[in-house]
């Protein structure tokens, strides 16, 4: 906890947007090659990975969602290998054959944290999904991670994903945002 | 009369078949919301949704938008979201708190009773233009049991009890095992291009499709493990006015799907030796075990999993579900944390169990775009020959789990009700053992 103060107002550097941005591009590639267990190497073991429940409240009445609340997502590294650990099993039914995503990371932003192998980072996740015959769905996602550099390389400590839409519009959420 | 559709030649349950064009067909859409929802005690909310005094929760009833709000004297009011000037919602937020809800285009307000209040710019209406008490938004019925929020839009419809009738003898197991139950604070929404009825009727008895739809996501849950072989004995249907809970008497099934040690603990230590204290052997062995249930007409739950939710139709081919986690309030936090958990990785639209079927459910009702698909008629004869008599369970029983008795007599319900000019057409087809019925 060195100094937090002055590194917070320290630009991320053009060399460390670059690194972080291509950990985010091949963490995307990843995910939509269905290279799961490359996608779980790439997450620290205390990893947060959470997606709380969205209502429309009036201005007045906003809260923000915690982590006791309900989620689509509000997982550990156990659970996240749960669900990884379903696309293993042969008798996935409903992913045979594959749905077919596409990760568009974009609007990146990166800053310094008081633990200085800590970043913050804003992405938009933009996901398109097609399935079966011809369901095409658009999700749309605010992310704001944590990586952390960990024996030199960048890993996802946190995430957390806001969704556009209130209603979820599909039958299931079936990709990793 | 003579031109008039009877229902119930889109079932048989002599041959045990279901007419696909109940899942498809607008006029039978149509139908529903006048026959079903406008007359069905519904789910509105959990009264820990709205504790205050000013609370309140929007959802609907049929395709009818309501606000369901708690009142200064702690009662419950449901009443339509729509300004009776033009028509538009006069509430677009899911829940809050407030004193009013006012409506954007004109400004009419209406306090948390309902009843029209103030007008914006109210000098423009004329001593005797508008009757205020007259002119407010249409007030439901409000009954609860056990927490349970539920309303009804008709005013001749039974009381709550009757109409869950003998069913309370079962739902007294997951709504009263340990004292008062409470919903873990938020909500998932999310449609599926599914008829509603589609997600009612897995609930409600098919212990069937877990076996083999769920055997992924049963192995992720349970360290790879899947389901036993399927077990008829000591396995049941029971169904009463067209409610339906099937039931394994194993004991842990349900508890084990949602993968988590410590619940599974927590029911053998602290709730099975309540239920069994309070309501006996029997049902203490039931809760837990591989089970599913449905009210009549769209509210589903899983007991020992802890997931409830409700199917909104949104036209014949498209539903909303709204999903919810029930624990007990007097559970420990981390106890609550991973029920909560447990279902949110299993029943939610990214829950290893639940993604397989919206697929099913959309498959169900899409392929009948085709004009020769439609007119086939669908399987219901499982387990048709195995009604027994119970000396203890109350409703209609069939043996063994693996059976299609209960959606049957959801479907039967259905028709009643469809065809049913009055309450009075409406047959009670169980014998209650604990419940007098008008």
């Amino acid at each position: 906890m060195t100094n937090s103060t002055e590194q917070s107002v320290t630009p991320a550097s053009m060399e460390l947007t670059f690194e972080v941005q291509q950990f985010l591009y091949k963490e995307a590639r990843l995910l939509d090659t269905e290279e799961f267990h490359a996608w779980l190497d790439t997450l620290t073991e205390d990893i947060h990975y959470w997606m709380p429940y969205r209502y429309q409240y009036y201005r007045k009445n906003q809260t923000e969602p915690t982590v006791n609340d309900m989620a689509y997502y509000n997982d550990d590294m156990h659970n996240l290998k749960r669900r990884v650990l379903r696309n293993d099993t042969g008798t996935c039914w409903s992913e045979d054959p594959a749905t077919r995503a596409s990760h568009v990371i974009s609007n990146i932003e990166v800053e310094h944290t008081a633990n200085p192998d800590e970043y913050k980072v804003y992405s938009l996740t933009t996901v398109n999904r097609n399935m079966n015959e011809d369901e095409e769905h658009l999700m749309v996602g605010h992310r704001t991670d944590i990586l952390r550099r960990v024996d030199g390389q960048l890993k996802l400590a946190k995430r957390k994903i806001i969704l556009d839409q209130n209603i979820f519009m599909n039958k299931s959420l079936n990709v990793f945002l | 009369m003579s031109n008039k559709t009877d229902y119930h030649q889109f079932i048989d349950n002599e041959e045990g078949w279901v007419d696909r064009r109940i899942f498809w067909e607008e006029e039978i859409y149509e139908q529903e919301l006048k026959q079903i929802f406008a007359k069905s005690w519904q789910f509105i909310a959990h009264d820990s949704m709205i504790p205050n005094a000013n609370d309140f929760y929007t959802t609907y009833m049929g395709e009818d938008g309501v606000i369901g709000a708690r009142q200064k004297d702690g009662s419950v009011r449901v009443f339509l979201n729509s300004c009776p000037h033009r028509g538009n919602k006069f509430c677009f937020a899911d829940e809050g708190n407030t004193r009013s809800f006012i409506c954007n285009y004109h400004g009419w307000s209406f306090g948390i009773d309902g009843k029209l209040g103030a007008l914006a710019n109210e000098h423009v209406y004329d001593e005797g233009d508008i009757d205020k008490e007259k002119w407010s938004p249409r007030q439901a019925r409000v009954e609860t049991y056990k927490g349970l929020i539920f309303a009804t839009f008709d005013q001749d419809a039974p009381s709550l009890d009757e109409w869950l009738g003998d069913f309370r003898w079962y739902l007294d197991m997951m709504f009263d095992n340990d004292g008062e139950t409470e919903f873990i604070n938020g909500g998932i929404k999310s449609y599926a291009n599914s008829n509603w009825k589609f997600g009612v009727e897995n609930f409600i008895g098919d212990a069937y499709h877990a076996l083999w739809n769920h055997d992924s996501g049963l192995k992720a849950m349970n360290n790879g493990e899947g389901f036993g072989p399927a077990v008829q004995d000591g396995s049941f249907h029971a169904s009463v006015n067209g409610h339906g809970w099937e039931f394994g008497t194993d004991g842990y099934a349900d508890v084990i799907i949602g993968g988590s040690e410590k619940w599974k603990n927590y029911v053998r230590d602290i709730i099975k030796p309540k239920i069994k204290d309070k309501y006996g052997e029997l049902r203490s062995n039931i809760f837990g075990s591989l089970a599913s249930v449905s009210l009549f007409p769209n509210i589903s739950f899983l007991p020992g999993i802890q997931t409830f939710r409700v199917w909104l139709p949104r036209g014949p081919k498209k539903l909303e579900l709204r999903i919810f986690t029930v624990v007990n309030k007097n559970m420990p936090e981390e106890i609550k944390q991973e029920i909560n958990n447990a279902c949110m990785m299993t029943f939610n639209p990214a829950g290893v169990l639940e993604m397989d079927d919206g697929e099913n459910w959309e498959g169900n009702t899409q392929v009948n775009k085709g004009y020769l698909t439609r007119q086939e008629k669908l399987h219901y004869g499982c387990g048709i020959t195995r009604e027994i008599e119970h000396e203890e369970l109350p409703g209609i029983i069939y043996k063994g789990q693996f059976n299609d008795a209960n959606q049957r007599h959801f479907y039967t319900r259905w028709a009643d009700l469809m065809n049913a000019d009055s309450w009075d057409d409406v047959p009670t087809r169980y014998k209650p053992r604990h419940t007098t019925t008008k």
